[in-house]
């Protein structure tokens, strides 16, 4: 239940991402979008693209292929799913030249990845700014 | 030891459970505290040679081999992953689970870390072709991880040991067998 609500805000919030560019849209973890495709797919897939794998955007291929077969929920989610694979791509690779800054002001001693962002996550002032929204668009808070 | 307890607790939890209960008794939190603790002492894996000696002991097992035994002292954890029958198709119900190890791999903790996916099956079927099948879908598991999932290819391996390394010896046919090892392998170099 929890589940769907968080896809459902999940596409409201690529909706609103997609008509205005400088909104912010919270990014889904990858656990949580493939399992939005399996939820309202999987029959789908079950159907259409026996014996293919999620690999290689087999399935993705797949399920375009049939789209005059595969149910109109199932076409909406593919769609949700592959942008909010990329956004959480994106927001990850954005982390280190985001934060830069705040790494440099508050972290500077601290040696590792791992231990940055933990120290990061321990400065007040770090989550309320860019970093901090960086630091949860990316998954690690 | 630890780790083996520990191991052996997540997946329990995922046997028993189902669906969104699933996604409660695995998540990336405990992933990513799981396969971080690393042994300073890690013994270096040669894959070739693992690939090498399953082959040699098809029938025969492998847990007594010392190549093999060494991945018991590196820190993993086991998962299901169900696939369609006698394919490297990943059931639906376990794309979950792929992407929760996929978030765990994107975490900063685990990020400098390359890992080694190790299939598993039962008993049921020539021993031969279990070998072969487990080592096409630990490669489908590190392909769509790769993929899908951005993780970059040098850090995944795969290994597939067929029914050569049951968890329950005494019923090689038992379906807690089947299940695929994910092992921290150490620094990417």
């Amino acid at each position: 239940m929890t589940n769907r609500l968080a896809v459902f805000a999940g596409a409201i919030a690529l909706a609103a991402f997609a008509l205005t560019s400088a909104s912010r849209a919270d990014s889904i973890s990858y656990a949580d979008a493939v399992s939005t495709l399996a939820n309202d797919c999987g029959s789908d897939i079950k159907k259409y693209c026996k014996g293919l794998n999620l690999g290689g955007g087999r399935i993705q291929a797949c399920l375009e292929q049939h789209a005059g077969k595969v149910s109109p929920t199932c076409t909406m989610t593919l769609a949700n799913v592959i942008a909010s694979i990329k956004q959480r791509e994106a927001a990850q690779s954005s982390f280190a030249t985001v934060c830069k800054h705040d790494i440099a002001q508050y972290c500077k001693s601290v040696k590792g990845e791992g231990n940055v962002l933990s120290c990061l996550n321990k400065a007040t002032r770090v989550n309320e700014g860019q970093c901090g929204q960086a630091i949860i668009d990316a998954g690690w808070r | 030891m630890k780790n083996i307890g520990f191991s052996a607790l997540l997946t329990i939890g995922l046997t028993l459970s189902s669906g969104q209960a699933l996604a409660q008794e695995l998540n990336d939190t405990q992933l990513v505290r799981t396969l971080g603790r690393i042994e300073s002492a890690a013994p270096a894996i040669d894959i070739a040679l693992l690939v090498e000696e399953a082959s040699a002991n098809a029938g025969k097992g492998v847990a007594n081999l010392p190549n093999w035994q060494k991945l018991s002292k590196l820190s993993q954890l086991i998962v299901e992953i169900e696939f369609e029958n006698d394919s490297v198709a990943i059931e639906p119900k376990s794309y979950r689970t792929v992407g929760l190890i996929a978030d765990a791999l994107h975490h900063p903790n685990l990020r400098r870390y390359k890992f080694l996916v190790v299939g598993h099956t039962n008993a049921t079927g020539d021993a031969n072709h279990n070998l072969e099948l487990s080592a096409q879908r630990a490669n489908a598991i590190t392909e769509a991880l790769s993929t899908t999932f951005a993780i970059k290819p040098d850090r995944l391996y795969s290994i597939g040991v067929g029914e050569e390394w049951p968890l329950d010896p005494a019923n090689p046919k038992a379906a807690e067998n089947r299940r695929v090892q994910l092992i921290n392998l150490g620094l990417v170099k």
